[in-house]
């Protein structure tokens, strides 16, 4: 990565900590709420910005990738095994021997033994990496609609099998997921007094994924992507392996998204079929649509202010409506996204002859 | 990088517009409570009833000068029955807004997703779903409204022991509220000597179940059918029975309290037997009934003023919202004094029945705030 890519980064950790004062000087520290689950969101948009952007793949599954991290770790971490320790199982005396196991108690004072949120953690995602293979070899063969169907299809599986499932709550969902301690005082969770230093965490890890795509796409692989999006064929006669190359990026992204249900199960303390519906995906879609594909940038900016204000209710009842219609116009006017407009890029063609 | 620029001026630009919009400041005179209802989405046949009758109630609260002369500002939010929306909805509502006290959500997923956040937030949540578990184990913060799904069971296998029906057939509707009751039927089905031979779950889209009626069909131990079940697809269930020429006994849960379904149905509706809160039969019931008054009232209300028939889910909002107005006008604006008052609040009379609260009863109903109904002739009747 060159120094000039460390420039937006650098603005943009500005950004955050400036947001953050502000919020602490106007009083308004609440705003960080929604703040932090939009990051987490903005997680899985940027992720799903390199499959769509630079790879020129499209995902309308993506949603689903984002409940199988969540579910997984909210399962595992919700799941008491203090019977089975009782009973002496043997399984369990393991892993509660290697310190995988928590021993809390619950509200009710009842004591509660759960799987370690990173153990969780990490077989969400190696479970993510296993099923987004298994998905990608045969699904990436394909292409255009055939594709986008493909992937719906997947997204549609994945909201069945958590509607239909007993250990994912059904309907329900899962409650009551305990905090995720990173280290020990630092915890992610939805306390009121957390606030901050989830923000932090929250944007800390979208930071960190922001540096890894940049890398990527400014190597190598990334412009071998952008040869793909090009022409696949032409790419494939210069003697880019494309089709690995494809399936590395939707794993990658796939587990973006994973993190990001993880994390944000935690934050929330549940998680809800609704994260794994369709409509989560298509929005997911739209965002990165009216970033403009190629522009992670883009789709952070879009995305950020358009799941605040969802998140805040400020759509209302048409809260699924005004990403519909985004989607809709942004690809019937501007396809190349909002923020290549050609009004903004005279604006700095004006600024450059300028300087 | 000139991208970059763009979208990082766009951001801040956004961004300041929003924080600088600080939210006003609850004044001393207005007492100011938040709902969040699933108004759209997969559970609005809750939400949107539910909240039409809130805010009708409230504006007919306020329209008699409040409570001890303050008014209600009320707030809804629609979470579309997605829980993450209303996670966030509730911690801003608590944070922000400040609010007296919560009404809804309409589902059970959500309300137990926020039963820790007003925990915390030391904020009254009167719940309008249905599950057992918002109430139990019992939250200081924490009342709902709608009949546990226990006693409907209860009363169904009641009936069932009456007509020495031994062996019966579940079928559920995939959402919270079929999960929750097929639970529970399997459950307490040993404590009557009942045994369920088969359980079957079905899609809450389904438009044709004649594949599982023939299955449960060929099982010729059933005596009885009992659907569990709060979507369209009940409706579905019962035309499919029907028309397979089955003349099973089919019971249905407090879910088939909407005259839609029967209408839907047809002639399969006539015969089904379900409890339900008295609202459904409220023209019919004996002057002498206790709740006769309030529900006709409320009935005449709502039906007069949107263009709905008033359904039992509308009710439970009805309950909510009066039950805490009745606590404000007997203690005050004072939280933890209003929720004193709902904990030892006793024979309030609401659409669901008889309200009696206690600090281990957050439900405060019994299990004859449910009667036994039919269908004859297209309508609901006392059974």
């Amino acid at each position: 990565m060159t120094r000039r890519n460390y420039i937006p980064i650098m603005l943009f950790i500005t950004a955050v900590i400036g947001i953050q004062l502000i919020t602490k000087f106007t009083g308004t520290n609440y705003y960080l709420t929604q703040l932090t689950m939009t990051a987490y969101y903005s997680l899985v948009i940027i992720g799903l910005c390199l499959v769509m952007g630079y790879a020129g793949q499209i995902s309308l599954g993506h949603a689903g990738f984002f409940a199988i991290g969540g579910y997984t770790s909210a399962a595992l971490t919700t799941c008491n095994l203090t019977s089975l320790f009782k009973n002496g199982n043997s399984l369990v005396k393991f892993l509660s021997s290697q310190g995988m196991l928590i021993k809390s108690q619950d509200l009710y004072g009842d004591p509660v033994l759960y799987v370690n949120p990173w153990l969780a953690a990490i077989l969400a995602i190696m479970l993510t990496v296993a099923i987004a293979f298994l998905i990608g070899i045969p699904v990436l063969k394909l292409k255009g609609h055939y594709l986008a169907m493909a992937t719906l299809g997947f997204g549609i599986i994945i909201f069945r099998i958590v509607l239909a499932t007993e250990i994912f709550g059904e309907a329900d969902g899962i409650s009551e997921v305990p905090g995720f301690t990173l280290i020990p005082g630092v915890s992610v969770n939805g306390n009121f007094d957390n606030r901050i230093i989830n923000y932090y965490i929250a944007c800390g890890i979208v930071v960190i994924g922001i540096i890894l795509l940049l890398n990527l796409i400014n190597s190598r692989v990334g412009r071998a992507l952008r040869a793909i999006h090009g022409a696949e064929d032409a790419a494939n006669a210069m003697g880019i392996n494309t089709s690995r190359y494809k399936l590395y990026t939707f794993v990658i992204s796939a587990v973006f998204a994973a993190v990001a249900g993880i994390f944000l199960t935690h934050y929330n303390g549940g998680i809800g079929p609704s994260e794994a519906g369709i409509m989560k995906s298509i929005r997911y879609v739209a965002i990165v649509a009216i970033g403009g594909m190629a522009n992670m940038w883009g789709a952070l900016t879009m995305g950020v202010i358009l799941n605040f204000m969802s998140l805040r209710g400020m759509f209302g009842s048409y809260d699924d409506a005004v990403f519909g219609a985004i989607l809709i116009i942004i690809m019937l006017f501007a396809p190349e996204g909002l923020l290549r407009l050609a009004i903004w890029q005279k604006f700095f063609k004006k600024n450059d002859s300028a300087q | 990088m000139k991208r970059f620029f763009t979208s990082t001026m766009l951001a801040i630009g956004a961004l300041c517009m929003m924080l600088s919009s600080v939210p006003a400041q609850a004044s001393s005179d207005t007492i100011k409570v938040g709902a969040i209802l699933a108004v759209t989405g997969g559970a609005s046949f809750l939400g949107g009833p539910e909240s039409r009758t809130i805010q009708m109630q409230v504006d007919k609260i306020n329209a008699a000068g409040g409570i001890h002369g303050k008014k209600i500002d009320l707030i809804i939010k629609d979470s579309g029955a997605n829980p993450e929306k209303a996670i966030s909805f509730t911690k801003q509502l608590i944070e922000e807004e400040h609010v007296f006290a919560i009404l809804g959500p309409s589902t059970s997923g959500e309300t137990m997703k926020i039963k820790n956040i007003c925990e915390q937030g030391k904020t009254i949540l009167i719940s309008c779903g249905a599950a057992e578990v918002i109430v139990n184990p019992v939250a200081k913060y924490v009342f709902k409204t709608p009949q546990k799904d226990s006693f409907a069971v209860k009363k169904i296998y009641n009936d069932m022991n009456e007509k020495d029906i031994r062996k019966i057939a579940v079928l559920a509707g995939n959402t919270g509220f079929g999960k929750a009751g097929k639970k529970q039927l399997l459950t307490i089905a040993p404590e009557f000597g009942i045994e369920v031979v088969a359980a079957e779950v079905y899609d809450k889209k389904a438009t044709d179940l004649s594949a599982v009626v023939a299955k449960l069909m060929a099982n010729k131990d059933i005596q009885a059918v009992v659907n569990w079940s709060i979507v369209p697809a009940q409706a579905i269930v019962a035309k499919n029975i029907r028309q397979a020429g089955w003349d099973v006994p089919l019971y249905q849960s407090h879910g088939f309290g909407n005259i839609k379904y029967v209408e839907a149905a047809g002639a399969a509706a006539e015969g089904i037997i379900f409890p339900a809160g008295r609202l459904l039969v409220a023209d019919v019931l004996p002057d002498s009934n206790v709740q006769k008054k309030i529900l006709l009232q409320y009935k005449h209300d709502y039906e007069n003023k949107f263009d709905d028939t008033a359904s039992t889910f509308g009710g439970h909002g009805y309950d909510a919202i009066m039950i805490l107005a009745k606590a404000v006008e007997e203690v005050g604006a004072d939280k933890e004094k209003v929720r004193d008052a709902i904990e030892n609040m006793k024979n309030f009379i609401g659409t669901g029945g008889v309200f009696n609260f206690s600090a281990t009863d957050h439900n405060g109903l019994d299990i004859d705030s449910f009667a036994m109904m039919t269908v004859k002739d297209g309508k609901f009747v006392l059974y």
